[in-house]
């Protein structure tokens, strides 16, 4: 029966996947998600409410310490919710010393417990699997919480945690599954380091720990856990933040340097070794210098590696659906409609090449291709102009151009930045640094004074910064945004 | 019902919680009269050695107070709430009228 369905010859069946016509009970579903994230989920909901047969397929793999979690993918079970709940812990730290200034009195001494937390976020990360799952059910998409891997047209395998197997058809695939932490392939690294996959659940306080990578994952990390008052180490190999305005990036990371994150510049470790067993236990980690032959050592309680992801595409058995995939980064080519090179095939979130690797942008892509697919809507996923935000000690929000892709894109002659430190008025009492958080605009000089880069440093950034991506969407020139009088007393206001 | 719940430790434990009934047996929570008959359905989907517990929850002066017990000590926001203890998975108020999605409590991890 699955050879019997090759609709592309059958101009009936192509006819039907216009949806003009009802398609017929040869699939066992209308549509196949592989991956149950921001994504994945969003598409599946999506579909049902079209009343198409959904399935989602979901499954961690456990990492090396043997950690895994239910439904929802990396956003909600290890990356964006429980990282910005511990930031919000490291935060509170700093309020609570704040606060004396502002008349605040408390004789006991102020400490944090890794444990207490860590147990209210998982919690609360439960209650959102858990709402998932009833969302799903109500809706009438089918979940099943095994692996899934192409084996042939049309057709996928899908394997539980108890190894059953099981075959399923559908008439369209959407890939969404993500990527995971990388490895650095030095000794010791899968036995003695933790990623972020672990940090999160850790049933046990770090202690001195050792972040290795530059990315906004490791500085993040790194943020929060100085915050929380543990001893932390950042060990970069070339440049903070790539990819991001390297001014801003500089100045993040100065700003953690003097708020008491050590960094260990231009190293790359060599070898990690147990030195004692524990809960943490004590690690060495033997370094190289990479402009020199220096070696150095460090003993950490915890060493978390945070040097990128990688897409989980290499063993979903698309060499046996043709899909192409970068045979380098793994990432799959899509065209602006997230169709792979097979017409059936599409794929969102992390995993595309070129896109950006963010949860709002996997959920809008997601959506829009599922109401393109089934409700005849031709609006395709906007990529650009979208905003992020880093969630450092200093957090920084950000929209369109770096300065340096504004200049190479434009011509330094054609740009226009503009720019300002401020000292928000909450910081100005406890007497905390006042020329430390940035703003400064990109504005393109041949179109109006548009604005193509917003850049804040400061607190509560991806507040602030949120409202700006609107009006940079609406073609926000710098008389534009001259005119609109501030709020006050804000940092937003600069 | 936290004693009886710890006298149970060790075992899979789910619990309904419904208003107060009446002389009659009906209970003053129209919700949790559509759910009760729902939820026992069920029953009999529930995994070997696990315990059922029906707590009520007191009239509904005692309910609508914000500091009550269950509000307080459980965390429960409404009523009906099907919940398995320890866990963050719950069912509450139109929840509770699907017997999919009760069934899915009770019988999946």
């Amino acid at each position: 029966s699955i050879q019997a369905h090759k609709e592309e010859d059958n101009p009936q069946k192509t006819m039907e996947v216009n949806g003009l016509t009802p398609v017929p009970d040869s699939y066992d579903y209308d549509l196949i998600v592989i991956g149950g994230g921001s994504g994945g989920l969003a598409a599946a909901k999506e579909a049902a409410k079209y009343e198409k047969k959904v399935m989602v397929l979901d499954f961690v793999t456990p990492t090396p310490q043997g950690n895994s979690w239910g439904l929802g993918g990396t956003c909600v079970n290890v990356g964006c919710i429980p990282k910005k709940l511990m930031h919000q812990a490291a935060l509170l730290g700093q309020a609570l010393q704040d606060s004396r200034k502002f008349g605040w009195q408390f004789t006991e001494e102020v400490r944090h417990n890794w444990v207490t937390m860590t147990e209210s976020v998982q919690n609360y990360i439960g209650s959102l699997n858990w709402g998932y799952r009833v969302s799903l059910r109500d809706k009438k998409v089918t979940y099943e919480n095994a692996y899934g891997e192409f084996v042939g047209p049309h057709t996928i395998k899908t394997t539980n945690k108890k190894g059953v197997e099981k075959l399923y058809t559908a008439e369209r695939f959407i890939i969404a599954t993500g990527e995971r932490p990388r490895y650095l392939g030095i000794p010791g690294d899968k036995e003695y380091c933790i990623s972020s996959d672990d940090l999160f659940s850790l049933p046990y306080c770090p202690g001195r720990t050792l972040v290795v990578g530059a990315s906004y994952v490791a500085l993040e990390c790194a943020g929060f856990l100085a915050g929380l008052g543990l001893d932390v180490t950042v060990m970069v190999r070339s440049i903070l933040l790539r990819g991001f305005d390297q001014d801003m990036a500089n100045r993040i990371g100065e700003y953690m340097k003097e708020h008491g994150v050590n960094f260990i510049r231009e190293f790359v470790p060599t070898k990690v070794e147990q030195v004692e067993e524990g809960t943490p236990g004590k690690l060495k980690v033997m370094a190289k210098s990479t402009t020199g032959d220096q070696i150095i050592e460090g003993e950490y309680n915890t060493v978390l590696l945070a040097i990128g992801r990688d897409p989980c595409t290499r063993k979903i058995g698309l060499d046996k659906v043709g899909v192409n995939i970068n045979e380098r980064t793994g990432k799959i080519p899509v065209n602006d409609e997230e169709q792979t090179n097979v017409p059936y095939i599409y794929a969102v979130g992390d995993i595309l090449q070129d896109k950006l690797e963010l949860t709002p942008v996997a959920i809008q892509a997601g959506r829009l291709l599922v109401r393109r697919l089934y409700a005849g809507a031709t609006t395709k996923c906007d990529y650009v102009n979208v905003p992020t935000t880093v969630f450092t000690p200093l957090e920084y929000g950000a929209c369109g151009y770096s300065e340096e892709t504004a200049v190479e894109k434009f011509g330094e002659e054609n740009i226009e930045v503009y720019h300002s430190h401020f000292w928000p008025l909450e910081w100005t009492v406890p007497s905390r640094d006042n020329n430390k958080c940035y703003a400064k605009i990109i504005c393109n000089i041949q179109d109006n004074e548009r604005v193509i880069g917003f850049h804040v440093l400061g607190p509560n950034a991806g507040e602030v910064t949120q409202g700006f991506a609107a009006a940079i969407k609406c073609g926000l020139t710098k008389e534009q945004l001259d005119s609109t009088v501030g709020i006050h007393p804000v940092c937003a206001e600069v | 019902f936290v004693r009886t719940a710890q006298s149970c430790h060790g075992r899979p434990i789910f619990a309904l919680f419904c208003g107060d009934k009446d002389a009659e047996g009906r209970s003053w929570c129209p919700d949790c009269v559509t759910a009760e008959p729902i939820v026992r359905k069920e029953l009999h989907n529930l995994p070997d050695k696990s315990v059922f517990i029906y707590c009520l929850v007191g009239d509904r002066a005692y309910w609508k107070d914000p500091n009550n017990e269950f509000r307080r000590n459980l965390k429960l926001t409404g009523v009906p709430t099907l919940l398995k203890y320890g866990t963050p998975q719950k069912l509450v108020e139109e929840e509770c009228f699907k017997a999919e999605l009760v069934r899915m409590l009770f019988t999946e991890d």
